[in-house]
């Protein structure tokens, strides 16, 4: 035998462990793959954007979908899957969510609220301006836009 | 010394039906090759952030910055401070990107901050503004507002 080890005949091939790193490596690439698809609105078609920040998910937010009607030319607004044609009621539903959000402690290192919107990527940019004057009307000043990192 | 096979071996009339690990591992591996797959392709969520103006603090001194504007206009067209960056139809920006990223050294030195307030056309489209936060993501700087300017009642 080449191979020194001393004992007698040829190593066999051990299938236990082999099947203990199958399935590790199966639950690895499961959790990578699941983790992202709870929270996608399969209505908001996102913008790209590859250099963008990885999401916090740790701090309170609250998140305005705005979704866009390609028939009629204009944006409606979902916020807790209500839909707001009007930017007065998601203002006072961006406000109640913003009551709601700041008596929940957060473990981040920022625990400001904020705002999360998400935003078609065929809407224009007015439709979105009055997404960020609803929650300036809220007190939140703090907003950031959602992005997928590849098509 | 070759050891018989057993998945073969059906001499005899006592079949021992436990159970089999070789299918067993075939099919995991089968899973497993799928998620590595799907692994590749998988479309993550990320951010890009910017502060509404508007919280300053008024009761000390107040340092004043140079703003940069950026404009987007309806067909796509991007004006740094007025100068002309990249066609309307380039989505990365390098143009813009550059010279953001020089500024950003700049003000790095200098030790002031940058400031970038983005306006986009009212009917400009969004992912065009995208496009620009991802350029000034590129570049680092992390002041940024964004705005629509004069809206059409």
């Amino acid at each position: 035998m080449a191979g020194g080890g001393g004992g007698e005949g040829e190593p066999e091939f051990q299938i236990a462990p082999m099947i203990d790193v199958l399935l590790v490596l199966l639950i690895f690439f499961m959790s990578i793959t699941t983790a992202q698809v709870l929270k996608v609105d399969k209505n908001v078609k996102l913008p790209l954007a590859p250099n963008a920040i990885k999401k916090d998910t740790q701090r309170s937010e609250v998140i305005i979908n705005v979704r866009w009607d390609e028939a009629a030319k204009k944006a409606n607004y979902i916020v807790d899957e209500k839909v707001f044609l009007e930017t007065g009621e998601l203002t006072k539903a961006v406000t109640a969510a913003k009551f709601a959000g700041e008596t929940r402690v957060t473990k981040s290192a920022n625990p400001t609220f904020r705002a999360v919107i998400r935003g078609d990527r065929d809407a224009t940019a007015m439709y979105i301006s009055r997404a960020m004057n609803a929650a300036a009307e809220a007190g939140i000043s703090d907003i950031s836009f959602s992005a997928v990192n590849k098509e | 010394m070759k050891k018989p096979s057993r998945r073969f071996d059906s001499s005899g009339d006592a079949v021992h039906l436990g159970f089999q690990i070789a299918p067993m591992i075939d099919v995991v591996f089968v899973i497993m090759l799928f998620f590595m797959v799907m692994a590749g392709s998988v479309k993550v969520e990320k951010e890009l952030n910017s502060q509404l103006p508007g919280n300053a603090e008024t009761s000390g001194a107040t340092d004043f910055v140079d703003e940069q504007i950026i404009n987007i206009a309806e067909n796509g067209e991007v004006q740094l401070n007025e100068e002309p960056m990249d066609t309307a139809a380039s989505r990365d920006l390098p143009q813009l990107t550059a010279t953001l990223t020089r500024l950003k050294k700049t003000g790095d030195e200098a030790k002031t901050p940058t400031l970038v307030t983005v306006v986009s056309e009212p009917n400009a489209k969004y992912s065009r503004t995208v496009d620009v936060l991802d350029s000034l993501a590129v570049a680092g700087v992390t002041n940024v507002t964004f705005t629509v300017s004069d809206e059409e009642p």
